[in-house]
């Protein structure tokens, strides 16, 4: 009966209901604990301090110039409405609502509840909206801008081939300046490009006292022989052989061949500062060119970057995981708890062991390729460097599981037959071991050919690092190329490996 | 030909597990050890071939003391003393045709068998030793496809391999049903008169005991508490039977019936 009463004066609350609803209406949670919820109060008063601080903060940032704190809020409110408004009257509703439950929870078998923690998490989670600047009006806005390198990215194989070219071409002269006697056309020669311009002669676009431009002579160009139906490029040419492609409305002046591969165009004389020191006539030349291609579709460059890097990044893979296999299994003996139960000594060993492999391997691959670039400089050796170090640490756990769980069954029946400690291993231990040995070999060698791919990011060479390169020079198509390879090659491998594993196990 | 003396196993945890065990074993006999599950009959199985190192003690083998043999003799008299264990211990991953070959391991030279080669001549009397246990058409399956009762003549197959003098068989038929437990240990009981070969063996049930046993020995606690002859095992009532025991006796014949054999 002592106990009884005694446990009944535990649980009865320290105060009645309104005092403690008054409580934490002070002092958020206070209520709660005066009420012997006291886990209850806690969390709900941190909760409330921890609101009030980020919900300051977030304020703070949104009106750092202003002084004052009603000053601060204004200005917040002027910025993000809806959602300063929607956390204060959230958090007053809370704060509310606390001294309602402070109330509850005197009466006995009342207890509990946890609809406020609801709106706790309701709170936390938009306070994490803003946080982390989840912006979906940006999402949905910048689409557009986003879609051409997008589809450069999907389908960027465009890039993948070019074509040797030829250039054909005819050109006519031209004087600056019309004199008695214009350079005569040029002559034709059957069966080439001809380009005849009329007049000969003419003055080039200049710019005035104000920076205005004067519009040149205007030549009517007159071609005939090209290919048909084709781009042709006009190209200037000034009397010490600089060329140039003229503009006309900022487009850089381009015609298209009719039927009979011929054309006539009107083409303003571009400017061109004819320096002060020039001496005697000044001839010109204008110029039509056609570029076309010869030969069939050849790999771009792109695209032979990206083998070669694949390549690269796919033999990084092997090497690691070579390496890691090779250093990994002594480690992996020192792991393992049932070879090292013997004594202290080994037992201490095997804690260490553990210890540092467990470290080891919470480092990820990538922190460890920086760490592997100021050691031995970038490139694929370094992301060798890293990756074995990683696997090293990865697969000594996993092996050392694998034989920590082997069957002693068979190894007392091969001791049984008189057989020595070496064949005991090679007809025991090995087969027992098999199994789980290549199958987590190839599912390492899958995660380092994986993790070679990225390595690359912060110069741990590979096709990461090419890729990189692509994004920063916008060149979408290319990196587009690096992408596919990427992820074909991550899929077959995933592929094979999963095979490989299935036929062993 | 073989003698146990005073054999006392104490475990690194301070478990005494056998206790001054001595008896003596004649050619040709079929020795029974029952005991409690934790009574040592396993201990003293593996004591016998130095699978545990005894603590105390003697094993004599035609006079010579295992408990003192050096590595390599240790070796030559193991393999003259085959094994067959309640789990079959075979490796599961190997094919039959390799457990059975594993029993050769204590007469091949070490280097060729590292390479899984082994004489013609063994092979042959591989073959014939599956031929024998009726499962020679198994040869090139994997251990773990065999069913429980045709790992167990694997387990045999490799003892015999041994060309033994003597076989230990820890609870060879606790895992298989109880017909198979007749067949098996009707295949120990023909090589055992056959071929003369003695075999000590630890069981569970009462009428294979009385069915099987030539002489038998009682362990409890680690310590020998019966000994008895054939002619006094196969007069024992089920009482006198639990009070070695214990209450989990029982016959192996009620689990006959139920299944309608
Ligand atoms: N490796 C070990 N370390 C410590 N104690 C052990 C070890 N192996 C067995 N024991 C103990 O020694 C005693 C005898 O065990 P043993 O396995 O020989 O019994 P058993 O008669 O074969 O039992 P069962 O019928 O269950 O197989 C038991 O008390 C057991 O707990
Ligand atoms: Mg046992």
């Amino acid at each position: 009966m002592a106990v009884q009463s005694n446990k009944k004066a535990d649980c009865a609350p320290l105060v009645p209901g309104p005092a403690a609803a008054v409580a934490s209406l002070i002092v958020p949670g206070l209520g709660q604990i005066l009420a012997r919820q006291i886990q209850r109060g806690l969390i709900l008063l941190g909760s409330v301090i921890t609101i009030i601080i980020l919900l300051a903060w977030r304020i703070n940032l949104l009106a750092h110039r202003e002084i004052g704190a009603l000053a601060k809020l204004g200005k917040a409110l002027d910025r993000r409405p809806f959602f300063i408004l929607f956390l204060i009257i959230c958090t007053v509703i809370l704060w509310l609502w606390i001294a309602w439950d402070a109330h509850k929870q005197t009466r006995p078998g009342k207890q509990g509840g946890l609809s406020i923690f609801v709106l706790v998490i309701v709170i936390f989670f938009s306070l994490g909206w803003q946080i982390s600047q989840i912006n979906l009006y940006k999402m949905v806005v910048e689409l557009p801008d986003a879609l051409p390198p997008l589809s450069r990215v999907l389908w960027p194989w465009k890039a993948a081939v070019t074509y040797n070219t030829e250039e054909v071409g005819a050109g006519a002269d031209i004087l600056i300046g019309c004199d008695d006697n214009p350079p005569p056309p040029p002559e034709e020669i059957p069966s080439k490009p001809y380009l005849m311009a009329e007049p000969t002669c003419g003055e080039l676009s200049r710019l005035d006292e104000n920076n205005k431009v004067v519009k040149g002579s205007i030549l009517t160009l007159t071609g005939r022989g090209f290919a048909p139906n084709m781009e042709t490029q006009i190209w200037w040419k000034d009397s010490i052989g600089n060329e140039f492609r003229p503009r006309q409305e900022g487009k850089y002046v381009s015609l298209k061949t009719d039927d009979d591969g011929g054309f006539t165009f009107k083409l303003i004389m571009p400017y061109r500062l004819i320096p002060p020191s020039a001496v005697g006539k000044q001839i010109h030349r204008v110029e039509a060119r056609q570029v076309t291609q010869v030969g069939g579709p050849i790999a771009s460059d792109p695209l032979k970057l990206t083998i070669g890097r694949m390549a690269e990044t796919i033999f990084m893979g092997m090497m690691a995981t070579l390496f890691g296999i090779l250093f990994s299994i002594p480690a992996s003996f020192l792991a393992a708890r049932n070879l090292m139960s013997g004594s202290w000594i080994t037992m201490s060993l095997y804690y260490l062991t553990r210890t540092v492999m467990n470290i080891v391997r919470s480092i990820e691959p990538l922190i460890w390729a920086l760490i592997a670039v100021v050691w031995v400089g970038l490139g694929p050796f370094a992301g060798i460097i890293a990756l074995t170090i990683h696997s090293i640490a990865a697969l000594g756990k996993l092996y050392s599981e694998a034989i920590e769980s082997i069957d002693p069954g068979p190894i007392e029946a091969i001791q049984a037959t008189g057989a020595t400690q070496l064949q005991t291993i090679m007809y025991a231990v090995v087969p027992q071991m098999i199994p789980s040995f290549v199958s987590f070999s190839i599912y390492r060698w899958d995660i380092n050919v994986r993790m070679s791919t990225i390595i690359g990011l912060v110069g741990g060479g590979g096709i990461g690092f090419l890729l990189v390169q692509y994004i920063r020079l916008l060149d979408y198509r290319s990196a587009g190329i690096a992408v596919w390879f990427i992820a074909v090659t991550v899929a077959t491998l995933d592929y094979v490996s999963a095979e490989i594993r299935a036929r062993f196990v | 030909m073989f003698e146990v003396k005073n054999l006392t196993k104490i475990y690194d945890d301070g478990t005494v597990a056998l206790r001054d065990i001595s008896f003596e074993v004649n050619p040709g006999e079929f020795i029974v050890i029952i005991g409690l599950s934790g009574s040592g009959k396993s201990t003293l199985l593996r004591c016998i071939n130095r699978l545990i190192e005894p603590t105390e003690g003697q094993i004599l083998w035609d006079g010579t003391d295992i408990t003192a043999a050096e590595a390599s003799e240790l070796r030559r008299i193991r393999r003259q003393i085959g094994m067959i264990f309640q789990q079959f211990n075979l490796v599961k991953r190997s094919n039959v045709l390799t457990n059975v070959l594993a029993g050769r391991l204590g007469y091949v030279k070490p280097g060729l068998s590292l390479l899984h080669r082994f004489p013609a001549r063994d092979r042959e009397m591989a073959m014939q030793a599956l031929e024998r246990a009726g499962i020679a058409d198994q040869a090139h399956k994997r251990a773990d496809e065999l069913s429980g009762g045709q790992q167990q003549r694997v387990g045999i197959a490799r003892a015999l391999m041994q060309e033994p003098r003597m076989i230990l068989a820890d609870e060879p038929v606790a895992s298989l049903d109880p017909v198979l437990a007749h067949t098996i240990l009707g295949y120990l009981e023909k090589i055992n008169q056959e071929e003369k070969i003695t075999i000590l063996c630890s069981l569970h049930y009462l009428d294979l005991v009385q069915r099987y046993a030539t002489r038998v020995i009682g362990l409890r606690e680690g310590r020998i508490v019966y000994r008895g002859t054939q002619e006094e095992i196969r007069r024992m009532t089920d009482e006198e039977f639990k009070e070695i025991y214990g209450e989990e006796a029982e016959r192996v014949s009620a689990g006959l019936k139920e299944g309608g054999t």
